[in-house]
């Protein structure tokens, strides 16, 4: 047989290994690859050009026009004293404490919603009971009504708990099955598995929990990983919740700190540098994490690719 | 009286682990209860599983949908008790509010956009980042970029994007304008070319979420149907086609779902950017405004209500469609 | 096997789970019961002594929402300090919140967990104590003795956005009046006089014509004389030309009057002109206010508090704005602390209410009351502004706020997406659009 590729499930610009043709063919797609790719990636650097290159101005120099891309002088001190700025506030808002807040919120609700999230999924996908596809259908319509009419009523349900100015409502939710579109997408994958695998460990004499946790989970690993980076950064840059829900200043996650920075309704002038200073701050973990996840994707394919 | 880390942390922390461990605990003693008393195993289990759900479906959304259903009927401004006035509300909605046609009209035609350009785009992004060229896990990280950012830094930057000017949009397009005789755009100014911006803005979006979901969706599908493929003397079209589409066509049915249901109640964008007011207002930060800015809580709860009614419709037609083009390998029932 | 070790698990968090609740003595639970539990002490009764039931030395916590940024939050935490460190009865807790700021205090009401005092801008303070979210503090204020209690010493113009038919709900806490900030660079390099207090709209409009320039040649306009974009309020020019848009006693929303049409008029025909100033979009792209930090824009109608007289390398000055027909009136943005009518501490908050007040007065510009409205006032609080004081003060005196109707939201909506939207846009002028726009202002009042 001839070889098959060791590219990755590519779809487009396959090349047929054949004798001498291929070779221009691979050489030119390639090079069409990698121009769309760095066309398309300038809408995204010139932006964090400008975000970066902001976050480094002294204030008297934001909007000088046309636009400065190298500032000078450059303000390194901007990224401590945004943080610096942050703690006259109130005695205690250090960026340690900041960045602790953001992570206590974000690591319980995001591991919460992950667990429940495959259990729910699973149960919908691969189990028949009655009313099953009604429930699923009244799981997406949650998804339907927006959020803003639901805050108080949610707000008062939690103050009955009296959870107010606590992290609970923030993390406590994620139990109860995660979020509706991660349920939804995950059984979508869960769906597009074919059962042959289960159904032959389930003969080999594996129980449920084994099936589940050797079998399947393995096989979904992509959409857990894609889940999980959405999950943490949802959670990582959700603001109304903790506004809605935490009184004390010192509770604030980093996004909600990242505020402080923005025009108040007394017309104080917003700090852009220490916005965008904050906002690379908070930019940074999450392209690290989706840079270590992404790599992780491709691992997970070759389990998922058994032959026979 | 100053609060601790530790204070604030470990109230929280311990309640989240009796929770999990109540949840856990529901789910396996659920499951093992119903078998005792006769259900099946199969239906047990799956009622076992998706309990989590079914509890926090009846604490945290029962009361709150029943709550703002019944507000709908009511004049409502926060601070005195909800008076009811029947369908007043709706009737308004329809025959008086004159921002009410306009909004719709906006929103629906935005979702249109959006939803199959979202789709489309965020597939070919997808397709581009599945290559195994080099550092293309750099590629993909910087593609996520705009998915991480605040969103008041996004509206900064599309403030300076849209710029007339030398903003980057009006630079990119040069050439045409050049060609068409025509003068460079005034985004955000000139009521026409809201939805347009809107739309390209939305466009960003695909390099985000949706991308990384597509593209855990390609990883997902086997090698070896590829190779089959081959061997049967498919060529690349034909591989897309009939191999690519059909394994991705159940994540390609959630992207468009959710496309349907989040474009509808587009918000943030809408929020940071001022629009001119003749173009109208999108209905989501229409029912914002009413709620809170005004405080007629009762009918922006009829406004979100009928909302919901739209996305549910259109949701159910591309239920229905689905059985047409979407492909589940391991489905049960 | 792996199953029964989960379970294990599972079982061992939850007993430990209990074990600590239990031990740790509600250790748990009383965090969230601790704020009710301080203010339940408090009797409610208005006439007993809150001192008496207290017992000496736990302070009753006061919480304060406002919308303060970083620095204002800053400098507010020092005044709270201060009072705090005075006080045996109370301490003040600050609870900035920072963006959504209504949306946050709606949802507090709402439920229930209000802080005790909150700020309001002035268009918000009717709806409130219309609808009895409001506490009325005219009796505990008379009580008082402090000077920031007298409501005498309170602009009348300003303490009026605090009442609703003659019961005060909340103490102003600034009265910024709008002054006209002039680049002393720009008018030298013209040859002309700086504006005086004594200018007119006529001279006024000609200043701006005349420093509208094309300095670099390239054939379009990079300096203009002023900028507007829908601020400075065109009210302000409705009330120098005489008229109004609210009628005092809000039985009226006289916008077609002549002299209301000769204001909104003369707003329309400057803005986004390129003759006097500049374009939408170029505003869009440069900023507002950034513009004239810039150095590209000449004379600029700011809030007295503004930094833009604090520009390094800038020498700007300020004058009160200039008068119209009707004589000479400044808007004055001004916002109140109010306490929330839910607060389980009246008398204590009150208290607190007057002692932020007076240090709140001491450090904003312009206070409101008449006593510290001078010169020496204003440098006492802000010594940057010393170059400028006796400007502001003189503004002071033609201080004019807005009258709020309790439907104020709405009553905006309309007046700024019907009639000044189009109006500015060039697609009808103010006499067209007037009289059909009055009947659906007029509508809304109550």
């Amino acid at each position: 047989m001839t070889t098959t590729t060791t590219d990755r499930a590519v779809a487009q610009l396959q090349p047929i290994v054949s004798a001498g043709r291929p070779d221009a063919r691979y050489v030119v797609g390639r090079l069409v690859i990698y121009l769309l790719l760095a066309f398309f990636s300038l809408f995204v650097l010139i932006p964090l050009a400008y975000m970066i290159s902001t976050s480094l101005k002294v204030e008297e120099q934001l909007f000088v026009w046309p636009i400065q891309w190298i500032p000078d002088p450059i303000q390194w001190q901007n990224y401590m004293q945004a943080f610096s700025s942050l703690g006259q506030i109130a005695p205690g808002l250090t960026f340690w404490r900041i960045l602790a807040n953001t992570l206590v919120i974000t690591l319980l609700a995001m591991s919460a919603e992950l667990t429940a999230v495959t259990l729910v999924a699973y149960g919908f996908a691969r189990f028949r009971f009655p009313g099953r596809d009604t429930l699923f259908f009244v799981m997406l319509s949650t998804m339907m009504l927006p959020g803003i009419i639901t805050l108080i009523p949610t707000f008062l349900i939690w103050r009955n708990l009296a959870l107010i100015d606590h992290y609970d409502p923030l993390v406590l939710g994620a139990w109860f099955g995660g979020g509706a579109w991660a349920v939804f997408l995950l059984r979508q994958f869960l769906l597009s598995i074919p059962p042959d695998m289960e159904e032959a460990a389930v003969v080999d004499g594996a129980n449920a929990f084994q099936v589940y946790y050797m079998i399947i989970l393995p096989l979904v690993k992509p959409a857990l990983l894609a889940l999980g980076v959405l999950m943490f950064q949802g959670n990582w840059n959700n603001f109304m919740g903790p506004l809605i829900y935490l009184n004390t200043t010192v509770q604030f996650p980093m996004v909600l700190a990242l505020k402080f920075f923005e025009a108040s309704i007394s017309n104080e002038a917003p700090k852009w540098h220490y916005m965008m200073a904050m906002a690379t701050v908070m930019a940074a973990p999450l392209l690290a994490l989706y840079f270590v996840a992404q790599k992780y994707f491709i691992e997970g394919l070759t389990i998922g690719a058994v032959k026979g | 009286m100053q609060l601790s880390a530790w204070e604030s942390y470990a109230p929280t922390l311990l309640r989240w682990l009796l929770v999990g461990g109540g949840m856990m605990a529901m789910v396996v003693g659920l499951n093992k209860g119903l078998q005792f008393i006769g259900v099946r195993r199969e239906t047990a289990r799956g009622l076992a599983l998706v309990s989590p759900w079914l509890l926090g479906l009846l604490i945290w959304n029962a009361f709150p949908f029943a709550y703002s259903f019944y507000l709908s009927f009511t004049k409502y401004n926060i601070f005195q008790p909800p008076e009811w006035i029947g369908i007043q509300n709706y009737v308004e909605m329809f025959t008086k509010d004159t921002n009410f046609w306009p909004s719709l009209r906006l929103t629906l035609l935005y979702a249109a956009l959006n939803v199959p350009l979202g789709m489309v785009g965020a597939l070919g992004v997808a397709l581009l980042l599945n290559r195994d060229v080099k550092a293309i896990g750099l590629w993909r990280t910087i593609y996520y970029l705009p998915a991480v950012l605040p969103a008041a830094a996004v509206a900064l930057l599309w403030r300076w994007m849209f710029s007339p000017g030398s903003g980057l949009i009006n630079f990119l397009f040069q050439p045409f304008y050049a060609l068409l005789n025509v003068e460079p755009l005034q985004w955000f100014t000139e009521p026409r070319l809201v939805l347009p911006a809107f739309v390209i803005m939305g466009m960003w979006g695909v390099f985000g979420a949706n991308a990384v979901i597509l593209l855990a969706g390609l990883k997902n599908i086997p090698q070896h149907l590829y190779e089959a493929a081959s061997i049967d003397g498919a060529g690349t079209m034909q591989k897309f086609r009939f191999v690519t589409i059909p394994m991705l066509s159940s994540t390609l049915f959630y992207t468009l779902v959710t496309g349907i249901i989040g474009s509808l109640q587009i918000f943030t964008q809408a929020f940071f950017i001022p629009i001119p007011r003749r173009a109208g207002t999108f209905l989501n930060v229409l029912i914002y405004q009413e709620a809170f800015s005004f405080r007629n809580m009762g009918y922006a709860s009829a406004l979100a209500w009928f909302l919901l009614v739209v996305i549910l419709i259109l949701t159910v037609l591309v239920f229905r469609s689905s059985a047409a083009w979407v492909h589940y390998e391991g489905a049960k029932g | 096997m792996e199953k029964r070790t989960w379970y294990k698990f599972i079982i061992l968090l939850l007993l430990a789970g209990l074990a600590l609740v239990a031990c740790g003595g509600g250790q748990g639970e009383t965090p969230a019961e601790e704020p009710a539990a301080t203010t339940e002490t408090t009797a409610e009764e208005p006439t007993s002594e809150p001192v008496a039931e207290e017992p000496v030395g736990e302070k009753v916590t006061i919480r304060l929402s406002t919308w303060a940024g970083v620095e204002e939050a800053a400098e507010l935490q020092a005044i709270l300090d201060e009072i705090n460190a005075n006080e045996t009865r109370f301490q003040i807790v600050h609870e900035p919140a920072p963006a959504d700021y209504y949306t946050k205090i709606q949802t507090s009401l709402a439920g229930d967990t209000s802080a005790d005092l909150f700020w309001l801008s002035q268009e918000h303070i009717a709806g409130y104590a219309q609808q009895g979210a409001l506490l009325d503090v005219t009796d505990c204020l008379a009580a008082s003795d402090n000077p920031a209690a007298d409501l005498d010493d309170y602009f009348p113009e300003i303490l009026k956005t605090a009442q609703l038919e003659g019961r005060t709900y909340g103490l102003p806490w600034i009265a910024q009046p709008v002054v006209l900030f002039y680049n002393t660079a720009l008018f030298d390099e013209a040859g002309m006089d700086y504006p005086t207090a004594e200018w007119t709209w006529d001279e006024f409009k000609e200043a701006a014509a005349a420093l509208t320039q094309d300095t670099d040649g390239d054939g379009t306009n990079d300096q203009w004389g002023f900028t507007m974009n829908g601020w400075p309020p065109p009210q302000m020019f409705v009330w120098q030309a005489g008229g109004d848009v609210v009628t005092a006693d809000l039985s009226a929303s006289p916008v077609d009057s002549p002299e209301a049409i000769e204001g909104f008029q003369f707003y329309a025909d400057m803005i986004y002109d390129d003759v006097h100033t500049p374009p939408e979009a170029v505003i869009q792209e440069q900023g507002f206010g950034e513009m004239f930090k810039a150095g590209k824009i000449a004379m600029f109608m700011g809030g007295a508090a503004d930094d833009l007289d604090r520009v390094e390398g800038m020498n700007v000055a300020v004058s009160p704005v200039p008068a119209g027909p009707g004589g000479r009136a400044t808007f004055a943005w001004n916002a109140s602390t109010v306490i929330a009518a839910q607060s389980e501490n009246a008398d204590l908050a009150c208290e607190a209410l007057v002692k932020l007040t007076d240090g709140i007065h001491h450090w904003k510009i312009v206070a409101p009351r008449l006593s510290l409205a001078t010169a020496e006032g204003i440098i006492a609080a802000e010594p940057r502004k010393e170059q400028n004081a006796a400007a502001i003060a003189e503004a002071v005196a033609d201080m004019h706020a807005f009258t709020i109707i309790p439907r104020q939201a709405e009553w905006d909506t309309i007046f700024w997406s019907e009639f000044m939207d189009p109006l500015f846009h060039d697609q009808a002028t103010a006499e067209e659009l007037a009289p059909e726009i009055r009947g659906q202002l007029e509508e809304l009042l109550p």
